[in-house]
């Protein structure tokens, strides 16, 4: 996770002329942005391709960070819009399966891959969901269960962002549901 | 499927590790950004040239239209009365022009 001071330091030299600085930010914030992409598309080359463009996007608008809140939130919004806009222009990705196998194993085992196999198919019902409770999900439990920052991320009040994981809960209890039906 | 589970399991994604060479493309992206000429200004002030020039034409329209509004009716009682030697007229321009037209069609193939 990046250190604001980093932060503040590589983006005073980006915007004196040298580009090269930005590497500090990248390396710093790549995981983050790789890992928030993920969320969205669940496909490892894409989430980095998607990462690449939100970095890019923030490059150009860096003049446009005006410190009134933490570098993170600001780059961290830059890259939901530039996924948001992406998802709208690509359409929502197309899932593979999950891969069916046919091994035999130890019942403990075949238990955890039961359990895996289900988790997976809990969050990959997530991006079947409609986009404003699929991001305010996804945004709040990357952000830890950080309402107050998730919103800032979002862009939106707490209280409605409250609002959208409610009901966003409630829709994929029912789309699980279903589909274990 | 309980709330909790629903919780436990969307708290529990895991981070992914970043490919080794992620950081070097997106650097080698930035250096191309960074080496291209800005864009190019919007030209603000050609804009409100044109646009002042295109209501002063707009309102000149206007005030000479309201003058010759009796002018205007001369014109059309006049066209109206030669209506069927200009629609001759205009169907013989368009067969001349259809006619020129054909031999190319064939010439292209």
């Amino acid at each position: 996770m990046g250190e604001p001071n980093e932060d503040d330091a590589d983006l005073a030299r980006v915007l004196a002329g040298d580009p090269e600085a930005f590497e500090g930010i990248v390396r710093r914030w790549q995981g983050r942005l790789i890992g928030l992409a993920w969320r969205f598309c669940r496909d490892r080359a894409a989430a980095e391709d998607m990462a690449q463009e939100a970095f890019l996007k923030a490059f150009r608008s860096l003049t446009t960070f005006r410190r009134e809140s933490k570098f993170s939130t600001w780059l961290t919004a830059v890259a939901l819009n530039t996924y948001r806009s992406r998802l709208r222009s690509d359409g929502l990705p197309l899932l593979g399966l999950p891969p069916t196998r046919t091994i035999s194993v130890a019942p403990v085992a075949l238990a955890d891959l039961q359990e895996q196999e289900r988790t997976e198919a809990v969050r990959r019902l997530v991006l079947t969901l409609p986009a404003r409770y699929r991001e305010a999900i996804i945004v709040y439990y990357f952000e830890e269960r950080d309402l107050a920052e998730s919103a800032r991320v979002l862009g939106i009040a707490e209280g409605t962002l409250k609002a959208r994981l409610h009901r966003g809960r409630e829709l994929l209890k029912r789309r699980g549901a279903e589909k274990t039906r | 499927m309980s709330d909790e589970e629903l919780e436990r399991i969307l708290s529990s994604e895991e981070s992914l590790t970043p490919s080794s060479g992620f950081a070097r493309g997106v650097m080698a992206a930035v250096r191309t950004e960074a080496a291209a000429p800005p864009p190019l200004p919007f030209p603000w002030l050609r804009f409100f040239v044109g646009m002042g020039a295109c209501l002063v034409m707009a309102a000149a329209g206007a005030a000479l239209s309201v003058q010759a509004d009796g002018m205007v009716r001369d014109v059309a009682v006049t066209l109206r009365a030669a209506w069927p030697e200009l629609g001759y007229a205009a169907m013989a321009v368009f067969g001349s022009l259809a006619l020129a037209r054909f031999p190319r069609v064939f010439a292209r193939d």
